[in-house]
């Protein structure tokens, strides 16, 4: 199982024809925008992090009557089937189906291959990588909510339309992110 | 309003397609990137905003009816509380809200636990909304501000400038990464 496993995950990444081919970056980068493109001309600029609380006052809402209600979040942002949350069903069906086709492709191109893990710390037990996840998730959501937008409605959209608050935003995440990744995850040993 | 869904819908499958091949579904990408150990997640992020940069511009100067603006406020210290938040949270987690989902659609534990964390996170933000608000997103609201509103000047050649300067950067951090690599002598993707 380890060794398919790692056939999944090992692409060729020095092949002849892969070096004459259009890098990764710039082929899913380039379609990153022209889907950009698509969700501005037809609904709203592309974001991820409000849905996560739509979801929850959708999900809660059916749990406990009247939640979404009380809410003065969820009043101001809306909850229920949103685009936004179809948006965020999309994104993890779309990922579901590249995971799938690459591996019915038999193992290539399900992925580029990224390079073990570069920190050394960050491994740990499983318990501890699980715990470290979530209190991630829990963090940049929080944080996302606060600042009106995340790595998606921040940068790449507010970017995109050239807001000053995505610029902002931009800076402070990638400086606060560098230095507690720094700080939390030691050298890698080899 | 169901065709708004799925719009909403097929922009996912889109975005969550391309963030999976480009590598997002996995932390190491994220964590490497916030090391500077490999820029891909940064040429990414900026492929996309210069192909969306010139499209929007593009697309309002031709019929400025089809682009749905949504520029976010710049009230000062929300986005930047909020982008520390988040800058840890990625650096813990490896993910950020839209990538947690797209690990998650191929199954990767941490990330369902960063998704896990993100609905909590959502949920403590809903419920602290109410003391928050006055504190740190109604005082220093500086509006939706741009970068053409504030130089007064018109939104193309604007756009057009930026996108050249982030194509600038882009290869900057090419040249970069190919020298890192030489030095380094060790064989990293893309």
């Amino acid at each position: 199982m380890a060794v398919s496993e790692m056939k999944v995950r090992t692409f060729p990444a020095t092949g002849k024809s892969d070096a004459a081919r259009m890098p990764n970056w710039l082929k899913w980068g380039a379609l990153i925008g022209l889907v950009q493109i698509f969700a501005i001309a037809t609904v709203a600029p592309l974001g991820v992090s409000t849905a996560y609380p739509q979801f929850v006052g959708l999900v809660l809402d059916r749990l406990f009557p009247g939640f979404a209600a009380q809410q003065l979040y969820l009043r101001e942002i809306g909850t229920g089937v949103t685009w936004e949350v179809m948006l965020l069903a999309g994104l993890f069906t779309g990922a579901l189906l590249s995971f799938l086709l690459g591996r019915m492709k038999g193992g290539l191109h399900s992925q580029p291959a990224v390079a073990p893990v570069c920190v050394t710390g960050f491994e740990g037990s499983r318990m501890r990588r699980y715990v470290r996840a979530w209190l991630g998730g829990f963090l940049f959501i929080f944080g996302a909510r606060l600042a009106g937008g995340c790595t998606t409605g921040h940068m790449l959209s507010g970017m995109a339309q050239m807001a000053i608050s995505g610029l902002v935003f931009g800076a402070v995440a990638f400086g606060t992110g560098m230095l507690f990744a720094k700080l939390l995850f030691r050298e890698p040993s080899r | 309003m169901t065709t708004t869904l799925l719009l909403g819908f097929l922009t996912g499958i889109g975005f969550g397609f391309a963030l999976h091949r480009a590598g997002f579904s996995r932390c190491n990408l994220v964590h490497r990137g916030l090391w500077l150990r490999d820029f891909t997640m940064l040429k990414v992020m900026l492929t996309a905003i210069v192909v969306s940069l010139i499209g929007i511009a593009a697309l309002s100067a031709l019929s400025p009816e089809l682009v749905h603006w949504k520029i976010k406020p710049l009230y000062l210290w929300g986005v930047i509380a909020g982008g520390f938040i988040f800058g840890v949270g990625i650096a813990l987690g490896g993910y950020c809200p839209g990538t947690a989902v797209v690990g998650l659609g191929s199954g990767i534990g941490e990330a369902i636990l960063a998704v896990v964390g993100g609905l909590m996170g959502a949920l403590a933000f809903i419920v602290v909304y109410p003391w928050l608000k006055p504190i740190l997103i109604e005082p220093a609201n500086l509006g939706k501000i741009t970068i053409p509103s504030v130089l007064g000047l018109p939104v193309l050649p604007v756009a057009l400038a930026f996108a050249l300067m982030l194509v600038g950067v882009i290869w900057w951090l090419t040249r970069l990464e190919r020298r890192m690599r030489e030095r380094a002598k060790a064989p990293v993707q893309n």
